[in-house]
């Protein structure tokens, strides 16, 4: 049996860039096709400075990150989070987490989402995974 | 005018939804993951699940097909220009594996009235052929006013 990696103070740090078009990947994925994040322009009109990620492609980026730590996507028993400010095309995510408690088999994930400038694009993110 | 909290409780007819294989690796690559457990058949075969599984927030595929008639719901009335996605929280119980067949409901847990906004959550419920709990999610958008 491998040792689990899943031990309290257990962390994790991973960059992501959201490149030109990964929100028209991310729309055609999953279904997610309002204007605000495959329009540039309409994005402008209605004051969001351009087209705007689905808030649900950055909490996938940080399912990702956890499961590739993990080393199992069945792991993952619970996620969370708040969507705190817009991501734009090109910017660079960093999400982190820290394992800060386990017991019973579970270990909960603290995590933050933040872009280049510093400010969380996320609150309030947690997980449960299988210890 | 707000949204009704008359509405909490309200149910959708169940929608079911099959997981493609193509599909679900179509999805990892969009959230740029290229874990095997994904996209590789032999390797997917030796592990526990003994099949190609779906990452976790695939859940948003799925889920997607029961937003939809709600946000056009005419009883409730969303704004929709207004309309942001404001939380999510999901709770994962059995994986997705290519070919299941998903059976999901929504309901509408709660809805509040603030002063200078309202929110909407929307627990959705999927199931698969087994009968087996596969994912509770609960969307959470929020209405300006």
């Amino acid at each position: 049996m491998e040792k689990s990696i899943i031990a309290q103070g257990a962390s994790f740090r991973v960059d992501e860039f959201v490149d030109k078009y990964r929100a028209i990947y991310y729309a055609g994925a999953s279904g997610d096709f309002n204007p605000i994040h495959i329009d540039p322009e309409f994005g402008k009109m209605v004051g969001l400075g351009g087209a705007i990620l689905q808030g649900l492609c950055t909490l996938g980026f940080t399912a990702k990150t956890l499961t590739d730590w993990l080393g199992d996507p069945g792991k993952l028993k619970k996620l969370k989070c708040r969507f705190s400010a817009p991501v734009h095309m090109e910017d660079t995510l960093t999400v982190s987490g820290t394992v800060t408690g386990v017991s019973g088999g579970r270990a909960v994930v603290a995590l933050t989402v933040t872009n280049q400038n510093g400010i969380e694009v996320l609150k309030n993110v947690s997980a449960e995974v299988e210890a | 005018m707000g949204i009704d909290p008359k509405f909490i409780g309200k149910k959708w007819p169940p929608l079911t939804y099959e997981a493609g294989k193509e599909k679900i690796r179509e999805f990892a690559k969009a959230i740029k993951c290229a874990d095997p457990h994904f996209f590789d058949d032999e390797f997917a075969k030796k592990t526990k699940y003994g099949a190609v599984i779906a990452p976790p927030t695939f859940a948003v595929v799925y889920g997607a097909q029961l937003i939809e008639p709600i946000f056009y719901d005419n009883e409730l009335n969303l704004n929709l220009t207004m309309l942001v996605h404001g939380e999510q929280e999901f709770e994962f119980y059995n994986v997705v594996k290519a070919n299941d067949v998903l059976t999901s409901e929504a309901t509408i847990a709660n809805i509040a009235n603030k002063e200078k906004l309202d929110s909407i959550s929307i627990e959705l419920m999927t199931k698969n052929q087994r009968g087996e709990d596969v994912c509770r999610g609960v969307y959470t958008f929020v209405v300006r006013k």
